[in-house]
């Protein structure tokens, strides 16, 4: 339709125009729905890492507030219409203050100023702190006070010198020791196996007592080591002059917001990102990264897609190249590609049920029943797992796969599969050197879906393995070092965690939000690229068509 | 191909190692295809038999009986059935093996006394015995079991007489009950005198002393039921609170506990549809608040107390009739609980039955025992027996793993205890230990459809209209960039959309609710208003906004239009939906008070209507990308066809494409019905899962597939909780499965069409 008005001057308007405009409302309200999603998760996630000025509230009843004002919004319980407004701010000191938000009523602050010399704290406890700096109290005695233009640099450089310490005692305490731990229980099993069998011990309380030689070292170092932390401290006090102390040791990062200008900002805001995605997380998720649960969902995608991949092509090279085609058939590939719409719970359903009892239960009843015996009957893989939840999951895209390989390979312009036929290549020769590599971008695009499906899915998760904390990351250096019967963290079970399950869902918030930005951009990019292939292809076989 | 010519290979002939890898690899993918298939397929068959085991009956196997002396007075057996102690009418306790022979016995030490009346609770492991002095003694029967070095089970048994209490002196007992409640014991007895059976309650409060020695002391003896002639059985019920009486004409009487005394609360008369009918046997199914009466004709009916409404509007706690069973094969003459759930025995001259209580159902039936006498359900549910007047024990092992199972159980509507009225109930947990699981599907599967269509009120229109306008309006450079867009949002995680709406909107949705709804009036008025407008303009006014462009000139208008909407919510809230409120007594305008006075049905924050929007946002995308694909796929040549005889753009897009996708637009709403039913995250997220049943669209519900993420985690494996959570995956799939086949059949259907044309 490409000129539905004629040009004709008298013309009489065209019926039904009224309902072309009404029906261009579900476009608007589409885009404008995705625009604004995208818009909130974006806005907010940034703002999580962006340094907020810090306000000095004076309110009507002589509280004195010091904090980032977080948001304004209508006083909840309230007739909209009388307008009352309440602000949130962020006060910190949650040990000090039982909480570490505050809605004040709008009406309530009398006074409000944004002190420059502001300092916000990220602590290792009790969230975020807010003061107005005095004066820097190093070990030796000496003062530095805080209008030295040295101050905050030292402060800095102190803090990175704890950082540096804090990292060394985590490998000490974490890595080091943690992996004794899991020697002595293997060796606690085999003792008790040996109790109970009344088989010679000796070797293994010899073992027993040389590892625990080697933690009473560790631990040693460990001690040494947290007794070295400097005692710096740093004095300050809060919006209405009361005095605060805090130990530098206890410190992860200072900043004077209110100072900074839009670079310093753009820094400290780039500085916090990489933090959150490269660190682990601290106080019950609410700080710190999501490292654990970014490389959870990576490793679980993966190991979804490592499996998925190979059963989803061969069934659908079967259906397409082998079956033969018929009523049976044609009923088979409409169930197999309705598995696609089958809720995701179900699957997960299933992965409990069949993998995880059945599957696990009678694994560990095989391979592991000395540890079932000997270990209090607790089960390896009879319990949700990363092996159990990308096995879900990967039943889950399966129609995704079949799906999308069935549509490449019957995409391949039939003179390609006769010519290689005629040839005298064998059924498979044909498969192998011209359907396959014809039709890879197709069973590629299907399995970056698969992927992006995969990667955002929790519903199923939720039941077959994944976890709010994980201890340790499936994948280390420990034989066998993919770790498939742990438990793991996952990016949106994060997110579902950390927004409905946590105690201080405002402290929270933030988190949550960033979370929700990282996995948005990560599905997002996986679909982006799935179109990217799918457009390349189809430019592919617009040119090589006959 | 190898072309070099190996020793033995002519020109021509195929290398034979090609031709085995290619038989091979078609072996392999065979296989492997056929595997993947089945496996996939098999999923459906390994949730079907998950939940199977919820539908079968108990299965039983007769054991071998064992001989108990005759004249058997009361039976309790222990734990694992090993050891039955048959009490005998003089008092004596006699221990039997299962092979008859005699393992111990026990007579209690009462001298000068003998014993008139003999009742056993073995649940507690306790038989009353009244005497002919009107006292009763409690004696306790101890069952105990250990488990020796290698692994053996003995059972021994060291019974003990733990009180004697004086009721009625002078008066030798007929029968005795008792029963301990929080606020103490009460026991109840019946006695001849010469006016007819009287009974008899006591109230004892007991202390434990310091030494470990129960103290009791018991009130003074109120008479029940003072003249009341012909009692044939009574019960003692609710801990104490209640007794009920059978009389000989057929009546039932219940006396409630007023502070030590027994009035007459009630009067009724079982079997009210067969006049004739006269209760043969009672008996009390565990809880101890419902009583089961099978009549001489076969009847068998469930009275359980419940709070009624009198006529002066208060409630107070009566007997009612929840169930009528189906009948009995015959006069009913023996009745034994179980002592875990609300299972019993329940003899007849025509039949020997298990049933179950709550569901109504019958668990097992078998021919009837010669002459029921006492029976008994063990404690693991997996053993009954019944001992014959000639003492011979019959034994069965039970095999019944789900007896609040059933197809009852999961979609009808069941009386359950204390209820007012049958009702579909979903409770699967709670503290109380003698708390009755409700596993009623159906409040989920409305919960479901409930959240599916809010999402669909307001998905539908969105999506369908978007697509008729991108596949037959929009000019298609934009169409390369729009499609794609919409087709990212499908793939939206969903806990993304939850968290957002649980978050964000339901908090912003509370406070400008009105704002909302004034929107949603809104945004298609002013676009009609303005396309009617638009088009009586001069042809040289339209041409400034190109066809296919009209969605971009609609942007600020809409915009404005929402605008005012916000501006105008306030005052339009004071004018249409303000009530006083009942602290000032000022008028207030708010619209969530005001829905809960005018409808009188709840608001809460996280709703329906949050809900609806959010999964709109995962079903638009999915809708959209189907009906657009349809609409567009159908043949130019139609479209220009009709065009070219003069129909305008709209006609031709009404008249034309849209009637002839029709089936293509169907199943694009079929395949996002299905996702809407399925979506998990949104729902656990969004709304307070709450299982009720009204489509009230600012209250909360509970959907099937929120139920199994909250509580699969926590389900027991095996148990009917972790199976009823199956059986609701398996409704989700089976209603999913259809919604999509017969998507893919129209969609079939569609294809076929075309090629007609």
């Amino acid at each position: 339709m490409k000129d539905p008005v004629p040009n004709v001057p008298d013309a009489k308007p065209p019926a039904g125009e009224a309902f072309v405009w009404f029906t261009s409302v579900g476009l608007v309200l589409g885009l404008t729905m995705v625009a604004a999603l995208v818009g909130v998760i974006v806005l907010n996630g940034a703002k999580a890492f962006w340094p907020a000025a810090i306000e000095r509230a004076e309110l009507a009843d002589g509280r004195v507030l010091l904090g980032p004002l977080v948001q304004e919004r209508l006083k909840p319980g309230t007739p909209p219409a009388a307008g009352l407004l309440e602000r949130q701010y962020q006060i910190g000191l949650r040990e000090q203050n039982g909480q570490s938000f505050a809605w004040i009523d709008a009406s309530a602050v009398r006074s409000s100023s944004l002190p420059p010399g502001a300092l916000a704290l990220e602590r290792m406890e009790n969230g975020a702190a807010f003061l107005l700096p005095a004066e820097l109290r190093l070990a030796g005695g000496s003062r530095l006070a805080a209008s030295d233009p040295a101050f905050l640099s030292r402060l800095e450089s102190l803090i990175a010198s704890v950082a540096e310490r804090r990292e060394r005692l985590a490998e000490v305490e974490k890595v080091r020791i943690g992996r004794i731990n899991t020697e002595l229980q293997r060796v606690k099993v085999g003792l008790r196996k040996a109790a109970d069998l009344g088989t010679p011990d000796a070797e293994l309380k010899a073992e027993a007592a040389r590892l625990d030689a080697d933690y009473q070292l560790l631990a040693a170092e460990a001690r040494s080591l947290r007794d070295g932390f400097p005692a710096d401290v740093l004095a300050g006090t809060d919006g209405a002059g009361r005095p605060l102390e805090f130990p530098v040791a206890s410190l992860v990062r200072a900043w004077e917001p209110n100072r900074l200008g839009l670079g310093g900002k753009l820094a400290l805001a780039a500085s916090r990102a990489w933090e959150f995605v490269s660190a682990e997380p601290r106080e019950a998720n609410t700080e710190g990264g999501v490292l654990p649960a970014l490389f959870g969902t990576f490793a679980m995608t993966v190991l979804m897609s490592a499996l998925v991949t190979p059963f989803g092509v061969v069934a659908a090279i079967y259906l397409r190249e082998y079956a033969r085609q018929g009523a049976v058939l044609r009923m088979v590939r409409i169930s197999v590609n309705n598995l696609a719409g089958v809720p995701s719970i179900v699957f997960g359903v299933f992965g409990l049920g069949f993998f995880v009892y059945v599957l696990g239960g009678n694994l560990d009843r095989l391979l592991f029943a000395d540890e079932l015996r000997y270990n209090n009957n607790t089960p390896v893989l009879g319990t949700g797992g990363l092996l159990w939840a990308s096995l879900t999951l990967a039943l889950m895209t399966l129609p995704v796969v079949i799906v999308a390989t069935e549509e490449a390979l019957s995409a391949v312009p039939r003179g390609m599969r006769e010519a290689s036929l005629a040839c005298g290549a064998s059924k498979w020769q044909t498969i192998r050197e011209i359907l396959l590599p014809a039709s890879a971008p197709g069973i590629l695009t299907g399995v970056i879906l698969a992927m992006a499906r995969g990667a955002g899915e929790v519903a199923p998760l939720m039941i077959v393995g994944v976890v709010k904390l994980a201890p340790t990351l499936p994948i280390d250096g420990e034989f066998p070092f993919l770790h498939m019967d742990r438990k793991f963290m996952h990016l949106g079970f994060h997110i579902y965690d950390l927004g409905f399950q946590s105690p201080d869902s405002d402290a929270a918030r933030p988190m949550v939000f960033a979370s929700t930005l990282l996995l948005l951009l990560l599905v997002l990019f996986l679909n982006l690229g799935a179109i990217a292939i799918r457009n390349r292809l189809r430019e592919r076989y617009k040119t090589s068509a006959f | 191909m190898d072309t070099k010519e190996t020793s033995g290979i002519r020109r021509h002939e195929v290398n034979p190692r090609t031709l085995a890898i290619d038989r091979w690899m078609a072996r392999l993918i065979n296989v492997g295809g056929v595997g993947v298939i089945a496996a996939v397929l098999g999923m459906l068959v390994f949730l079907v038999a998950q939940v199977v085991p919820l539908f079968r009956g108990a299965e039983l196997e007769e054991l071998p009986s064992a001989q108990l002396p005759a004249g058997v007075a009361a039976l309790v057996v222990d734990e694992y059935g090993e050891l039955p102690c048959a009490v005998m009418p003089d008092g004596e306790l006699r221990f039997h093996r299962l092979d008859g022979s005699l393992a111990k016995s026990w007579r209690p030490d009462l001298p000068g006394r003998s014993v008139t009346a003999v009742r056993a609770y073995p649940r507690d492991g306790i038989v009353l015995m009244g005497l002919d002095d009107g006292s009763v003694a409690e004696v306790k029967v101890g069952h105990r079991s250990r488990f020796e070095a290698a692994g053996a089970r003995v059972v021994e048994a060291d019974p003990a007489l733990a009180s004697v209490l004086p009721i009625v002196p002078g008066a030798a007992l007929e029968s005795v009950h008792h029963v301990r409640g929080p606020a103490g014991r009460v026991v109840l007895v019946r006695h001849a005198s010469p006016a007819g059976a009287r009974l008899v309650a006591v109230k004892v409060a007991e202390r434990r002393a310091l030494g470990g020695k129960v103290r009791s002391t018991p009130s003074a003896p109120a008479a029940v039921g003072a003249g009341l002639a012909g009692v044939v059985g009574e019960v003692l019920m609710a801990n104490g609170e209640r007794i009920l009486a059978v009389l000989a004409d057929g009546q039932a009487v219940v006396f409630a506990d007023a502070d030590g005394s027994y009035p007459e609360v009630q009067r009724f008369r079982p079997f009210p549809d067969s006049p004739g009918a006269r209760p043969t046997s009672l008996g009390l199914v565990l809880g101890d608040v419902t009583v089961v009466l099978g009549s001489d004709q076969g009847h068998e009916e469930a009275w359980s107390l419940y709070p009624q409404r009198q006529a002066d509007g208060s409630e107070v706690r009566a007997f009612g009739r929840i169930h009528v069973n189906e009948a009995l094969g015959g006069r009913a003459d023996g009745f034994a609980p179980s002592p875990v759930n609300k299972c019993y025995v329940a003899s007849s001259r025509g039949s020997l039955e298990i049933r179950h209580m709550t569901t109504g159902t019958v668990r097992w039936s078998g021919p009837p025992v010669e002459s029921f006498l006492a029976g008994f359900l063990s404690k693991n549910h997996d053993q009954m027996g019944v001992l014959e007047s000639s003492g011979r024990l019959r034994r069965w092992k039970v095999d019944d793993h789900h007896p609040d199972g059933g197809w009852r159980a999961f979609f009808a509507p069941i009386w359950y205890e204390g209820g007012t009225g049958p009702e579909h109930a979903w409770q699967s947990s709670s503290g109380n230990d003698e708390f009755e699981p409700k596993l009623s599907l159906i409040p989920l599967i409305y919960g479901t459809l409930k959240g599916t269509l809010y999402a669909m009120v307001f998905a539908l229109p969105v999506a369908l209209l978007a697509a008729v306008y991108v596949s037959q309006f929009l000019r298609p450079e934009l169409k390369r960039v729009i499609k794609p867009t919409m087709e990212i949002m499908a793939s939206l995680p969903s806990v993304v959309l939850g968290f957002l709406a649980g978050l964000w909107l339901a908090p912003l949705v509370d406070g400008h609710l009105v704002a909302l709804l004034l929107a949603v009036l809104a945004l298609p008025t002013t676009a009609l208003v303005f396309g009617t407008a638009w088009s009586r303009l001069p042809l040289a006014a339209r041409r400034r906004i190109p066809p296919g462009w009209e969605f971009a000139a609609l942007v600020p208008l809409l915009a404005v239009s929402v605008g005012a909407a916000w501006l105008a919510a306030p005052s339009v809230e004071a004018a249409l939906f303000s009530v006083r409120d009942p602290g000032t007594g000022q008028m207030v305008a708010d619209f969530r008070e005001w829905w809960r006075l005018a409808t009188g049905m709840s608001y809460d924050a996280r709703n329906s209507v949050v809900v609806g929007f959010v999964m709109g946002f995962a079903v638009i995308p999915v809708i959209f990308t189907i009906a657009e694909d349809a609409l567009s796929n159908v043949p130019p040549a139609l479209t220009s066809g009709s065009l070219a005889l003069g129909a305008s753009r709209w006609q031709t897009v009404w008249r034309v494409v849209v009637p002839t996708a029709m089936a293509g637009i169907f199943s694009a709403v079929m395949i996002g019905f299905g996702r809407a039913v399925g979506e998990t995250m949104i729902v656990v997220m969004a709304t307070g899962n709450t299982p009720v049943m009204e489509l009230n669209p600012f209250s909360g519900m509970r959907t099937l597939s929120a139920n199994i993420a909250v509580e699969l985690p926590e389900a027991p494996v095996g148990h009917t909780h972790y199976r009823a959570l199956f059986l609701g995956a398996c409704c989700l799939f089976l209603m999913t499965f259809v919604l999509n086949t017969a998507a893919e059949v129209l969609r079939q259907r569609l294809r076929e069409r075309y090629k007609v044309v």
